[in-house]
């Protein structure tokens, strides 16, 4: 079996008309794309659809896309674009509040009783933190923290510069520092 | 990294996002043409299919159903749902202000087999070749155009039952899609749901086609194949 081929290659397979190499390039970014328009929308469905949405326009614009260029970037954007339109569309205005899964998730080494309730608190309390951040610096943390965006992906989602991602990323984190205290 | 930064990290796992759900298996893209990429806008196009009578509308419940599968064709999108909207009875179509066919936005595509229509419509940049009367359509051609490349994907929502098949349309640059059986809803951007009979849908240089009504696969893609 060949190695995987990387978003480069799969991309100029896929302007020139391999659905396949698509299809896989989306299989590869669907969770991001989805987490990242959840963010950003503000509803299960609303981030369904948009993120279906835009990869149907990512297809069609893969032409215009320019080879050699970082792909996911390029595709979070328009993610957030369809996400941004939907939540305005829905006339949200309050941005989503992030919380903790309660469930043992699957893989997940079980914690003693007491770690478990200490870690779950310290969880919440950041947590807050992070909600109680203004809208610009939540999102910054949630997108370079909570999906592992690179900051130019950040910089791609939230319609800003590199250097205002590092800026804000900076902001936020002292806020958080003042707010939660060390462990 | 700071401690705070690790945290933030290690807390990206027990954030309760919503599953994601699988797009990969249930997108279903066209193959793109060379003159796509200069495309313009994906004008919306909502059809839904349903157990209901010509001649009715329908109105798109708040509660969502769940999308099964998707399709892009040129500026449509279909959806396939598990629970299809919810209609109300519309007597006449509405397909916007009539014009003349040389004031449309584009250049009209006409066809051979059918001659000159009996009334050219237009709604924004959707623009509607009538056949028959608004209250007894005997076919009905859509033509969608796209003025820039930020496609705004269109919708049909379809029921599981209904028959979708992918077919061959010479001068199309992919394949074209007939959407058979129960009737089906078509809603324009702006403007009021009603439904719709069987449908093919397929592409013609930078125009998405949609011709609703004809009785057979082959007298559609006949037709499809006269336009130019």
């Amino acid at each position: 079996m060949g190695r995987p081929l990387d978003d480069g290659e799969l991309v100029t397979r896929a302007q020139q008309g391999d659905v396949a190499a698509y299809e896989e390039l989306v299989r590869m970014h669907q969770a991001t794309a989805f987490r990242t328009a959840y963010l950003l929308a503000g509803s299960t469905a609303d981030a369904e659809e948009a993120a279906h949405d835009a990869f149907l326009k990512a297809f069609h614009a893969l032409r215009r896309f320019r080879r050699g260029t970082p792909f996911r970037p390029w595709l979070l954007a328009i993610v957030a674009n369809e996400a941004r339109n939907r939540r305005r569309s829905a006339g949200r205005r309050h941005a989503l509040a992030l919380r903790a899964a309660r469930e043992i998730r699957p893989g997940d080494a079980a914690p003693s009783p007491e770690a478990a309730v200490l870690s779950r608190e310290r969880q919440d309390l950041v947590l807050a933190a992070v909600n109680r951040l203004s809208e610009e610096h939540r999102l910054v943390v949630a997108c370079r923290y909570f999906l592992d965006l690179s900051e130019a992906e950040t910089a791609s989602v939230l319609g800003i510069r590199t250097g205002t991602v590092k800026s804000r990323l900076s902001r936020a984190l002292e806020h958080l520092r003042e707010e939660v205290p060390r462990a | 990294m700071t401690g705070l930064e690790s945290e933030l990290r290690n807390l990206a796992s027990a954030i309760d996002f919503p599953e994601p759900p699988d797009i990969a298996s249930n997108i279903h893209v066209g193959v793109p043409g060379p003159r796509q990429a200069a495309w313009g806008r994906r004008i919306a196009l909502a059809v839904a299919i349903g157990g209901i009578a010509i001649g009715a509308g329908f109105a798109v419940p708040q509660a969502r159903s769940a999308i099964l599968r998707i399709f892009g064709v040129g500026a449509v999108k279909i959806e396939f749902v598990d629970r299809l909207p919810e209609t109300q009875p519309v007597t006449r179509l509405r397909l916007g202000a009539p014009i003349d066919p040389a004031d449309a936005p584009f250049l009209l595509l006409q066809s051979r087999l059918l001659g000159d229509p009996d009334g050219v419509f237009r709604r924004g940049d959707v623009i509607s070749l009538l056949y028959g009367t608004p209250e007894r359509v005997r076919l009905l051609v859509t033509e969608i155009a796209d003025s820039d490349f930020t496609p705004e994907v269109g919708k049909k929502l379809a029921s599981m039952g209904t028959h979708v098949e992918f077919v061959p349309i010479r001068g199309s640059v992919g394949p074209g899609v007939w959407i058979e059986g129960r009737p089906h809803a078509v809603r324009l951007p702006g403007g009021p749901a009603r439904l719709a009979t069987n449908t093919l849908i397929w592409t013609h240089g930078p125009i998405t086609l949609r011709l609703e009504g004809a009785e057979s696969l082959q007298e559609a893609v006949a037709i499809a194949e006269s336009l130019g």
